[in-house]
């Protein structure tokens, strides 16, 4: 009806916005439903009201109209023309609510003085302009042409205060749309803000827990409702979590001493026996293979709980303000004739410096343990390159790279690539590398080089 | 040569102590860090070995009283606790060298008679040092091997002059690490045995006696023969 030709350009207008918004944060994506829903529960009240107040009074009008136009057909064919004349300038002439005319051929009977043009014919009515001597003004009126035996018969009536009516209903209908959306909006915003605000309360402290801060707890309020039954659940676990946390903590200090004082002890003894061998001059190659075996169970055992105890570090204090170039050379200088000797070729680019802040021996052995991964992977001839960015480094091969889905799990602990178990290694170097640029606060990713493996770390660097 | 060890573990004092013997050390023993902080402060020892995680006393205010009441003996410290910042902190505290356990027989022996050398001769500063026909100017960063002047890249020329500034003395892998790329971790890997073949391959000419020679199981040693 009248009301959708208002409705089509704003449902448009409407569906443009929804488009354009709809990467906003939650908040907004809850106040618009709640708006929408508000608004569509006011249309169809307001549809409805329409259909039950104006449209059926229009409906009832046209009803009346057309039986009046079917009584005035019946009649033509029952009486003669005379007869019939008579009876419907009667008729005209006492009908107040309705405006009837007959048009013959020959003559006009009736209250109008002319035919209308465009006018529909029963029961499709239209609204046409007439003069009319009881207002002594043109009014829009509407009606429907009937043919009968004597002629055309025009029946009309005089619906301004109808139309009036309507105009009203639905400018009352706009405004009350009008403030529905903005009691939807300010209601919406005003909730869904409320209830956000503690959904992010739990994602900062989530991000801290995250960070290594095992203490952090989400606030609970005196309301009990929904929200703090989550926020104690969450406490609860993050109290197991920490309490977990210091086990492992416990279990690695309790291993670091009573395990690797016994093994020193063993290193000793068997040390002894290799300088007690050297004097007698007897054969010293076994207890050299046995130091060198307890050596490498002594190396992994202490990369292990170094591993551990960088996870659970925090930013140190003693981090220094440190230039990644001076450590990248240094690295590269100490690689370099291992990679010489592989037939590899080793260029640094360090036009760009990068200033960061942390602590220069881990990093070295960041640093080193990836030039040294690069340079035990990628096979003869392979090109290893350095670039210093100013916000990190890559390092980049040209050897196999590492397959999409290994990516991942080469930083776990212990895990190695299927294709790498032949060259000696102990799957800690990785994560001990990843372990070292988080406690610095920067990212490692493991990129696809074409071919070869790139390996980027970013600083979150202070310009 | 006195040596004071102070060491809670009976194992491990047991053995330093039959250790040092052997190498011709006197050796004192103590269990605790009141004992020790006694018999240092008693008597004049070349070098003390001290743990950290002592019953009584801990190492590292033994070593603060000590430096306190004005005894510079040497001491190297022996500790499990093997990060960065635990060493900084034992070398700050006054300790002249930090080495974590477990460690290596042969390195702990090459550290203490370099830092028993070192309080012998920390005055004599050169521009100079030779070995043999091998000498190298610390001014000029030139190295000559008889009249043959030898070209050495900057961390190779570091290497070589700790190795002459140590002549005679066996220095271990880790000790060449430390000294010429100055991070404090073991890289375990035969990383220095290159860089140390490399430089050989320099230093050592044809129709020249060879003067680094490779001492297994501990490390490297400059000799002139």
């Amino acid at each position: 009806m009248v009301m959708f030709r208002y409705l089509k350009p704003s449902a448009a207008w409407v569906t443009e916005w929804w488009k354009n918004s709809s990467q906003a944060s939650s908040v907004w994506r809850l106040t618009r439903l709640y708006t929408s829903l508000l608004l569509l529960v006011v249309g169809i009240l307001l549809v409805v009201l329409y259909q039950l107040s104006v449209g059926q009074i229009s409906r009832n009008q046209n009803a009346q109209m057309n039986h009046l136009a079917l009584q005035q057909k019946l009649l033509a064919e029952e009486l003669n023309q005379t007869d019939f004349i008579r009876q419907f300038e009667l008729q005209a002439g006492s009908s107040r609510q309705y405006i009837l005319s007959l048009i013959t051929t020959d003559n006009m009977y009736g209250q109008l003085n002319s035919v209308p043009k465009n006018i529909g014919i029963c029961p499709e009515t239209a609204r046409f302009p007439v003069w009319l001597d009881k207002y002594d003004e043109i009014r829009l009126i509407s009606g429907c042409s009937q043919s009968i035996e004597a002629g055309v018969l025009v029946i009309a009536t005089d619906d301004e205060s109808l139309y009036d009516l309507q105009r009203q209903f639905i400018s009352a209908s706009l405004i009350a749309l009008l403030l529905a959306l903005l009691l939807g909006i300010t209601t919406g915003l005003i909730f869904s803000h409320r209830v956000l605000k503690r959904i992010n309360t739990f994602n900062s402290i989530a991000q801290r827990v995250e960070g290594g801060e095992m203490t952090a707890r989400v606030p609970v309020s005196s309301k009990a409702d929904e929200y703090d039954h989550m926020a104690l659940h969450i406490n609860t676990m993050l109290s197991r979590l920490e309490d977990s946390f210091h086990a492992i903590a416990g279990v690695t200090d309790a291993i670091a001493h009573d395990l690797r004082t016994p093994l020193g002890h063993l290193r000793q003894q068997i040390e002894q026996g290799l300088i007690d061998a050297h004097k007698s001059g007897s054969d010293t190659q076994n207890l050299e293979q046995m130091l060198n075996k307890l050596d490498a169970i002594l190396f992994t055992f202490k990369a292990m709980l170094e591993l551990t105890r960088l996870e659970q570090k925090q930013q140190s204090s003693s981090f220094k303000v440190i230039d990644l170039q001076v450590i990248i050379n240094d690295a590269a200088d100490l690689i370099l004739p291992i990679i010489e000797d592989n037939q590899q070729y080793l260029t640094v680019n360090d036009k760009a410096g990068c200033m960061v802040t942390g602590d220069a021996t881990l990093l070295f052995r960041a640093v080193y343990n990836l030039l040294e991964n690069a340079s035990k992977y990628a096979g003869k001839h392979a090109q290893i390159n350095v670039e210093i960015s100013g916000h990190g480094f890559i390092i980049s091969d040209s050897g196999p790279g590492i397959p999409d889905n290994e990516k991942d799990k080469v930083f776990q602990r212990l895990y190695r690539v299927e294709e790498s178990r032949s060259i000696a290694g102990f799957g800690i170097g990785l994560p001990l590398v990843r372990a070292i640029i988080r406690l610095h606060d920067a990212q490692i990713s493991l990129q696809d080089n074409h071919p070869g493996l790139k390996v980027v770390v970013n600083f979150n660097t202070a310009e | 040569m006195r040596i004071l060890v102070v060491e809670d573990s009976a194992d491990t004092r047991q053995y330093l102590h039959k250790a040092l013997q052997e190498q011709g050390y006197e050796v004192d023993l103590a269990e605790n860090g009141q004992d020790g902080l006694f018999l240092a402060l008693e008597h004049d020892y070349q070098l003390i070995l001290l743990d950290r995680m002592l019953p009584k006393l801990d190492g590292l205010s033994v070593l603060s009283t000590l430096r306190n009441a004005g005894k510079q003996t040497p001491v190297l410290i022996l500790s499990a606790l093997d990060s960065v910042a635990e060493r900084v902190k034992g070398l700050r505290e006054g300790g002249d060298d930090y080495l974590v356990k477990p460690f290596a027989l042969s390195e702990l022996l090459v550290r203490i008679e370099i830092l028993i050398k070192r309080k012998g001769e920390s005055t004599e500063q050169s521009s100079k040092l030779q070995v043999a026909d091998l000498h190298i100017d610390l001014l000029s960063h030139k190295v000559y091997r008889g009249q043959t002047e030898i070209q050495l890249q900057p961390k190779e020329f570091k290497l070589l002059r700790y190795l002459m500034e140590h002549a005679g003395q066996v220095i271990s892998r880790s000790l060449l690490f430390e000294a010429v790329w100055d991070y404090h971790f073991d890289p375990q890997t035969n990383v220095i045995d290159v860089h140390v073949a490399r430089l050989r391959k320099k230093v050592e000419l044809d129709g020249h006696v060879p003067l680094l020679e490779t001492v297994r199981g501990m490390g490297y040693r400059m000799v002139e023969k």
